[in-house]
């Protein structure tokens, strides 16, 4: 019986890591892009703004007119939604909602494969919201005098990018990222909600009863152990990485 | 000819004029102090010396080059103003280090990264590298920090990040240094070694513009002071002048609260 409730699990668990992984590979690089979003200045009627103001003086339109960043604004707005609604909603909008308005039915594949790509794809946008956050605190916590520093002594700024400031950043967001990153191994289990069979699945299925065992809620305890012994796993390797960067503050 | 001349320099911050109508000439190996009270424009004007703000109007002459021009856009494109800044080093309140270099290393970056913008980098890359590596500790030493040259940031002094600053700000031979209030983030005990270094820097002809609130080192340290106050250069003559015989009444005032305290 052991055997077989932890064959399952193991099974289910590796769906899990399938999840985290292909969420953590999509979303850091796709949070970064977003944390440009919405750090973008681009104001397409500065210009304008500032020449009505030379010409006849402030007003509540010019006052608009620099404040107005489309894509700024356009991202913000997104992230607030995604960080401001459940995930297991998004996940069922984005698992449902499609086939029920595209006239071509559903665009996920059938079964479980399809399962797993609407699972990815709502992880990877949910995540890449909060981890552009945590980008965008990391690159504004660090001093603009580190930037100063840089240009006085005549490095582009690419340079000061990648000498200066990266490696500060970096450390900024170690911490708040291995949160994140924790709180998402235990986030996969709400792919669920969409039948998506990971290791939560497979503990409940020996309740609700599966493999010829049925009622049985020790799998589901069961499951808990894996999820303790990944997160102390990764806990090491953040403390590790943490260490590596303790070398300067 | 001066090294640095400053023609009708302005500034403003939205409405706000914080520069009006800069004038002033610096010669070579002259020192030039500048005092004023909080608000003036001190740092504002360090700051577009070093392109890290934009004036308004105005001509910034380097050796008798015009290096900014405010009815000239063209001496103010990015790659352009990149290469100028390097007339000008510049030493932080704040000191401004690289937390995750060592003193050695903050002080060798820059050059390190210009260096490799040189024709014979490829062939001479050893030498080259040596040759710095030799100069900014030839600096650290001069600062008083040779034993420091491992040592990160945090694990040194206020007047010891300062040195290895101002260290840094010399391993790119700027013709004109400027300083923004070295000393005032400093403890009362550490800003005389600071102070001393900058002392000396003056006793070997380096040219520089120090913003400051200490009295006394200006007048010792200064060929010229200039008295800002309001975005004006109110006053401006040698130390035992406008220190023993201002002629201004704001100078005189500005004076008096000083030596009150
Ligand atoms: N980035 C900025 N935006 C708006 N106003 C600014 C900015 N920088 C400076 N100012 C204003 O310009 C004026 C001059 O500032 P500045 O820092 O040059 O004075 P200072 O003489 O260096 O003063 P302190 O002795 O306090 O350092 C101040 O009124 C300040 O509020
Ligand atoms: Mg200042």
């Amino acid at each position: 019986m052991l055997a077989t409730v932890l064959g399952a699990l193991s099974s289910g668990f590796l769906q899990t890591l399938k999840l985290f992984a292909i969420t953590l590979i999509g979303s850091l690089p796709l949070g970064l892009i977003i944390s440009f979003g919405s750090m973008s200045r681009w104001a397409p009627f500065a210009r304008l703004g500032n020449r009505l103001e030379a010409a006849g003086g402030e007003s509540k339109f010019t006052h608009f007119c620099e404040w107005f960043k489309p894509i700024s604004l356009l991202v913000k707005v997104i992230v607030w939604i995604v960080r401001g609604t459940p995930l297991m909603l998004q996940l069922i909008i984005i698992f449902y909602i499609p086939g029920q308005l595209l006239p071509g039915g559903s665009p996920w594949p059938a079964g479980d494969n399809g399962r797993f790509i609407a699972a990815a794809v709502a992880f990877i946008f949910n995540y890449a919201c909060y981890f552009s956050e945590i980008y965008r605190g990391g690159i504004q916590g660090v001093p603009v005098g580190q930037q100063e520093a840089g240009q006085v002594l005549g490095m582009t700024k690419r340079q000061i990018f990648f000498k200066v400031t990266l490696l500060q950043m970096i450390k900024r967001i170690v911490p708040p990222m291995s949160n994140e990153i924790i709180t998402l191994v235990k986030d996969t289990s709400i792919a669920r909600i969409i039948s998506f069979q990971e290791i939560i699945w497979a503990g409940y299925s020996f309740l609700k009863g599966s493999h010829g065992y049925s009622g049985l809620i020790w799998p589901l305890f069961f499951t808990g152990v894996y999820y303790l012994v990944f997160n102390g796993l990764l806990t090491l390797l953040f403390g590790w990485v943490e260490r590596r960067l303790s070398y300067f503050r | 000819m001066s090294v640095l001349e400053v023609n009708a320099l302005r500034k403003s911050f939205g409405e706000v004029e914080v520069l009006k109508n800069i004038d002033f000439t610096l010669e070579k190996g002259e020192v030039i102090a500048i005092i004023g009270s909080s608000g003036s424009g001190k740092t504002t004007l360090l700051r577009c010396l070093n392109f890290l703000e934009k004036p308004n109007g105005g001509t910034i002459s380097v050796n008798g080059n015009v290096i900014f021009d405010g009815n000239a856009p063209e001496t103010q494109s990015e790659a352009e103003i990149r290469l100028k800044r390097l007339h000008f080093g510049l030493v932080f309140q704040s000191f401004n280090l690289f937390p995750q270099y060592t003193a050695l290393q903050n002080v060798k970056l820059a050059r390190e990264l210009l260096a490799q913008e040189r024709s014979d980098w490829k062939q001479n890359r050893k030498a080259i590298l040596a040759e710095i590596d030799a100069e900014a500790r030839h600096l650290l030493d001069q600062m008083g920090l040779a034993a420091k040259a491992d040592f990160y940031p945090h694990q040194l002094s206020g007047g010891q990040q300062q040195r290895v600053a101002i260290a840094r700000a010399l391993a790119l031979s700027p013709d004109i240094l400027c300083f923004d209030e070295p000393t005032s983030a400093l403890d009362p005990e550490l800003t005389g070694e600071v102070l001393r270094v900058i002392k000396g820097l003056a006793d070997k002809d380096t040219t520089m513009i120090i913003v400051t609130h200490e009295m006394q080192f200006a007048r010792e340290v200064a060929d010229k002071v200039l008295f800002m106050d309001g975005g004006h250069i109110v006053e401006s003559g040698p130390p035992e002048e406008v220190f023993g015989n201002p002629k201004h009444e704001r100078t005189k005032h500005f004076l008096e609260r000083y030596s009150g305290t």
